[in-house]
């Protein structure tokens, strides 16, 4: 790795002004799982590190209203495990539970894993779904930005220069809702998704139809997505098997996926129809689980 | 642009000037002459280089040397007692549970810090939170065996 | 017959180092004044070097020495065909070439060096396809290679570093015989050892002059016969100490960055480590050659092999210089006959140049790649002909007598109990569980490695035995296993045998560890060598009027007398003998129709064995090929294109984890007739081969689909399915 400056400070107004200070050549580091694995690729140099990991107040996990509050500098394993998580999200817990291995989740952190807008990763699809919403600090103050307009490409978020992410809150889901996290590994169980897909199926108080469908993608585009046209075919629907499987279909032919190690575009806009099939199915019966 | 930190490695309270850019694995191995840790893969998959930070297992290759400055750290070097090998270590011995021996430093400083956790690991367990330790000679059975050995050397 | 050692289930004892940590491999030496060196590497694949200009690297604070090939004698380095230089001189010839060197303080300031170093190419037409690059008009990678220091004679074309041929009778004759022909063509994949230690050495100049290595490398005697040659210096000038090594599987076997250590260790005055990043290995390490093979069977009515003709065309990339046979091929090449008998064959192996990565040996060199194509070729032909596969095999195995396409003449054979042993352990007859469910079945046979060993047995005075052996410790447990053959002869206990790593300095030769030899070669001559001191021990004793057992008065009398009691032994299994091994494995797969995905329900895996040695140490070998086989079957590859690997990380190029491992079965038919100590065979080699070809053959039994070039990808068998669904 390149020489840099190492600036570790204590508090968040500390951290956005010493990031006023150095502009484009400083970067921010938390868990340093991916930013210190590009550094020693010498893909990014950058002249300062800014670690956060000594800020106070940013690692709380808390029930707000109706919603999961947690701090950006919680880590993976951090949500995975908590009570609180797997109580009233448990859906997120499992998601975080399926990146890489334990040792990269006692690292990685939300806020880090947010800010880097990698689409292969598993959290933000979930998140996207159960329509969490960023709190971003820096020099504007105060701004929040719901979770589908905060990744904008490939490795490009929303965030300004001097813009760190300090929170991401979670509504918890309606009543006689039913969530999966589908992660398809078809070739080592250590990988980056070829397709993720986290779907929420919520169901009208007759238990038949379905009230309102959420969709969303990971590693079949610049950014994880949301299937919109799917979700609408199933809305105020009768749910059936060949309904949800038509929905996979739709998926299919909205998806613009890149060829990866983990499959061509082909065969990811396939699975994706397949996976998306499957995840609405798991999702149907848990809300009808819930349902009762 | 050097710093001096202070490390808690394996109980013994070290101080050392680093260059900001040294990873925690290269601290431990060239400026703390602590070898067991290896670089195998340097990108936090391989888990060669997994040590314990504050309890927690991380990828060393991958951690920066400041990081861990006023934690505590736990390498392979510190799992045995008073001259006494850690069951871990003992079950890998006696079951085969290593060949070459590249990824055992990784293997049981991981299994450890799983039986930590979780005492009475079911064959799920194990394989789930054992991943991310690659080994290229063992095929692995062994490797199930020695830390369900462990388990039930621990229990007992 | 029982041994009281031999034979026993012993844990790794040896292993205490392992897991304490304190075991030291060549990454772990250091010596005072130690600095680091880094390899500047080619961007492109086929250049002239213009200009490099070194001087913005050299006033880099901490860098100590910058070379490129003008600072270096023109010397090109090799295994066996001497066509590679230490970097290059004015051309690079593959995407990972060294360009240039660099010793630093710190492996981070040398890898900032690299950055400022800066060389302008001059782009010429490259060629990466093995079949592209020995037509007409190829772009050509070394113009005269039949000048090169052991290049074989034979080239139809300036691309082809070598050809190997088998044969047996008159192929033509044998196909115009044959009732029915068929013809198929597979391909493999590039694919690295996998070895979780990257090549590390450290060099050092001695006051006097002598060169010190320590390297992982795994024939310390020839590395110092190559290092001589690469470094013009005399062999007594040069001591290897050896280190344990972390993993090997036929790669490091070469010189690989040693030389360019020892040239900054004297352009600095200091002794230099140079450790491959990760990342160099999957460019520049010497993996697997990858192939592309064609097979055409003819048999007769009955469901009999007459004829075969196999060609394989093996991806060798720009350089010749890793592969250590005096073909400068591969003798897996071989196993185009697989286990059977063919009156008539011809085998064609060519070892091609491409502007790609170079390729050395892996874990029994060409035969996964050949077994997956002879083994899936078996059961397309059974098909054909609506025979069992295990039945068109059965009417095919080798026998004793039988004469091998090397020359072999084969005993002992239990090819066929073999095959039975694995059909009855995986259920073979009996009804799927599952419609997507199959399975498939695939053999393999692999001599008893050859080679030299020396041993030297000291008895010392407390009664316990030191054995002197420069046989580093790749890993398989051989260490272990010679203490217990030494134990065995001389009536000892474990403990009380106790091996001592030489140096080169120690003996005048050995030929390594590597092709399933050590047990045998090690194996007798540690045998051998505890004979005669056996016998030194019953003269002794008969002296004293002592017990033979007083070993520890045995020695201190002779001690009183200025004597040391000391046996050696030089082994040389100058030929193979006539005893193989034979592998037969099962793979029950299920294949997830919307998906494609395979997954590996079961896998058996029978081995005719002679006596085992040590038990676990064995099933250890036999399982980490069989996973090394699975990985090679399902999931690994380095991705190339244009001669670019862009699998550069553990990340891209997936080996198999703990959780992708299939529930096993082992059977071994133990047949005391080995050429090693107390008739032990081989196993290192055993396990990997068959996999590939046994899972393919459960995936066609379960779906349908016939994949002909690994990896077996589910996003393969997907689309085979889609279109397999078009065709009905």
């Amino acid at each position: 790795m390149n020489a840099f400056e190492y600036r570790a400070p204590q508090g968040l107004d500390e951290a956005l002004a010493v990031l006023r200070e150095h502009g484009e050549d400083a970067r921010v580091v938390a868990g340093g799982t991916a930013l210190v694995t590009m550094m020693r690729q010498h893909l990014v140099r950058p002249g300062c590190l800014v670690s956060l990991r000594d800020v106070q107040g940013l690692n709380r996990i808390e029930a707000t209203n109706g919603a999961l509050r947690l701090g950006a500098l919680v880590t993976h394993r951090e949500a995975e495990v908590s009570p609180l998580v797997r109580e009233r999200l448990p859906v997120l817990a499992e998601t975080f539970r399926r990146v890489a291995t334990v040792r990269i989740r006692h690292m990685a952190t939300i806020g880090g894993a947010l800010a880097h807008a990698d689409p292969n990763q598993d959290p933000p699809v979930t998140l996207l779904a159960l329509g969490a919403r960023v709190e971003i600090r820096g020099a504007r103050g105060h701004r929040e930005l719901p979770l589908g307009e905060f990744f904008s490409d490939y490795y490009e978020t929303a965030l300004e220069p001097g813009e760190l992410v300090t929170a991401v809150t979670v509504p918890l889901l309606p009543v006689a809702s039913g969530a999966t996290f589908l992660k398809f590994l078809p070739r080592t169980a250590d990988d980056y998704a070829t397709v993720a897909v986290a779907a929420i199926v919520t169901l009208e108080p007759d238990g038949e139809r379905c009230r309102e469908a959420r969709i969303a993608l990971g590693s079949v585009g610049v950014t994880p997505l949301r299937a919109r046209e799917a979700e609408a075919l199933l809305a105020g629907e009768r749910l059936s098997e060949s309904l949800l499987r038509a929905a996979g279909e739709a998926v299919k032919g909205r998806v613009d996926p890149l060829s990866d190690h983990r499959g061509s575009a082909a065969y990811k806009r396939e699975m994706t129809g397949v996976m998306v099939g499957r995840a609405l199915t798991q999702a149907w019966d848990a809300a009808r689980r819930s349902a009762g | 642009m050097t710093r001096v930190i202070r490390l808690i490695v394996n109980g013994t309270s070290h101080e050392v000037e680093i260059p900001t850019y040294r990873t925690l694995l290269d601290c431990l191995r060239y400026d703390l002459g602590l070898t067991g840790s290896k670089e195998g893969c340097g990108v936090g998959v391989c888990g060669a280089c997994t040590v314990l930070l504050d309890g927690k297992m991380i990828s060393s290759c991958i951690a920066l040397a400041v990081f861990a400055d006023g934690h505590a750290v736990t390498t392979v070097e510190g799992l045995a007692e008073d001259e006494r090998l850690h069951p871990v270590q003992q079950a890998f011995m006696d079951a085969g549970g290593f060949q070459c021996g590249i990824c055992t430093p990784g293997q049981v400083v991981s299994a450890k810090a799983l039986l930590d956790a979780i005492p009475d690991p079911s064959d799920a367990q194990i394989r789930e939170w054992m991943v991310g330790n690659l080994c290229r000679c063992t095929g692995y059975y062994k490797i199930v065996e020695s830390i369900r050995a462990a388990a039930e050397r621990s229990r007992a | 017959m029982a041994h009281r050692i031999v034979g026993k289930p012993i844990g790794r004892l040896d292993g205490i180092e392992k897991v304490s940590g304190e075991a030291r491999y060549s990454g772990d030496v250091t010596l005072p004044g130690l600095v680091w060196g880094k390899a500047l590497r080619s961007p492109l694949p086929h250049a002239r070097i213009l200009r490099i200009d070194t001087s913005k690297a050299k006033v880099l604070a901490g860098v100590l020495a910058v070379l490129t090939a003008r600072d270096l004698p023109n010397i090109l380095v090799g295994r066996r065909m001497f066509d590679m230089p230490l970097l290059a001189r004015d051309r690079v010839r593959f995407i990972g070439e060294r360009v240039a060197v660099v010793a630093a303080l710190d492996p981070d300031i040398a890898e900032e060096a690299l950055a400022l170093i800066d060389v302008e190419y001059e782009d010429l037409p490259a060629v990466f396809d093995p079949v592209e690059a020995i037509k007409d008009g190829a772009p050509i990678l070394h113009e005269n290679p039949g000048a090169y220091d052991g290049a074989p004679p034979e080239r139809p074309h300036p691309n082809v570093q070598s050809v190997l041929r088998f044969k047996l009778g008159d192929v033509e004759a044998g196909f115009r015989a044959a009732d029915q022909v068929f013809e198929h063509t597979f391909r493999t994949q590039l694919d690295h050892q996998g070895y979780l230690e990257p090549h590390a050495g450290v060099v050092g100049i001695d006051e006097d002059g002598r060169v010190q290595v320590w390297a992982s490398n795994k024939m310390p005697f020839r590395l110092k016969e190559l290092l001589s040659q690469a470094l013009q210096l005399p062999p007594a000038q040069i001591r290897v100490n050896l280190t344990p090594i972390g993993g090997d599987f036929g790669g490091k076997g070469s010189v690989m960055d040693l030389p360019l250590a020892y040239h900054l260790a004297r352009a600095t005055g200091r002794p230099v480590k140079m450790v491959m990043r990760y990342t160099e290995e999957l460019m520049a390490g010497n993996p697997r050659h990858p192939a592309v093979i064609t097979l055409r069977t003819g048999v007769s009515k009955d469901g009999r092999i007459v004829a075969r003709r196999v060609k394989a065309l093996f991806n060798s990339g720009a350089y010749a210089a890793f592969k250590p046979a005096p073909s400068v091929n591969l003798g897996g090449a071989g196993m185009g006959a697989g286990v059977y008998r063919i009156p008539h064959l011809l085998i064609e192996s060519f070892c091609v140049y491409s502007n790609n990565i170079p390729c050395g040996h892996a874990r029994s060199p060409g035969e996964p790649q050949m077994v997956f194509a002879g083994e899936s070729h078996m059961d397309m032909i059974a098909r054909e002909l609506s025979l069992d596969p295990a039945e068109f095999r059965r009417r095919n195995l080798l026998r004793d007598g039988d004469l091998l396409a090397n020359g072999h003449h084969l005993e002992h054979v239990r090819a066929s109990e073999t095959l039975e042993a694995a059909l009855k352990a995986s259920h073979w007859s009996e009804p799927k569980p599952g419609r997507w469910i199959g399975r498939g079945a695939a053999m393999t046979h692999r001599h008893i490695g050859v080679g030299f060993t020396n041993a030297r047995l000291r008895l010392e005075t407390d009664g316990r035995v030191t054995v002197l052996m420069a046989l580093p410790d790749t890993g398989t447990g051989a260490h272990l296993v010679l203490r217990q053959v030494v134990a065995e002869v001389l009536g000892l206990l474990l403990d009380e045998v106790e091996i001592e790593v030489a140096t080169t300095d120690d003996f005048t030769t050995d030929s390594g560890v590597g092709g399933s030899r050590v047990t045998h070669t090690g194996g007798r001559a540690a045998y051998h060598a505890a004979e005669k001191l056996k016998e030194q021990i019953q003269a002794e004793a008969a002296k004293l009027g002592e017990p033979a057992s007083s070993l520890s008065a045995i020695a201190q009398a002779a001690a009183r007398e200025g004597r040391t009691l000391e046996a050696s032994h030089f082994y040389d299994a100058k030929a193979h003998g006539a005893v193989t091994s034979f592998t037969a494995q099962v793979a029950e797969v299920a294949v997830d129709p919307a998906t494609g995905q395979v997954t590996v329900r079961h896998f058996t895996t029978a081995h005719d064995v002679g006596t085992i040695i040590n038990p676990i140490g064995h099933q250890g070998q036999i399982e980490g090929g069989l996973i090394q086989g699975l990985g090679f079957a399902l999931m690994e590859e380095m991705k190339t294109e244009d001669g670019q690997i862009s699998t550069l990380s553990l990340g891209d190029f997936k080996i198999p984890t703990i959780q992708d491992i299939p529930p096993l079965t082992t059977v071994l038919l133990e047949d005391a007739v080995g050429p090693g100590p107390f008739n032990a065979k081989a196993i290192g080699e055993g396990s990997i081969s068959a996999v590939a070809p046994a899972i393919a053959n459960a995936v066609a039994d379960a779906c349908g689909v016939r994949i002909l070039d690994l990896p077996i990808t589910a996003e393969k068998v997907y689309f085979a399915l889609r279109a397999q669904e078009r065709q009905s």
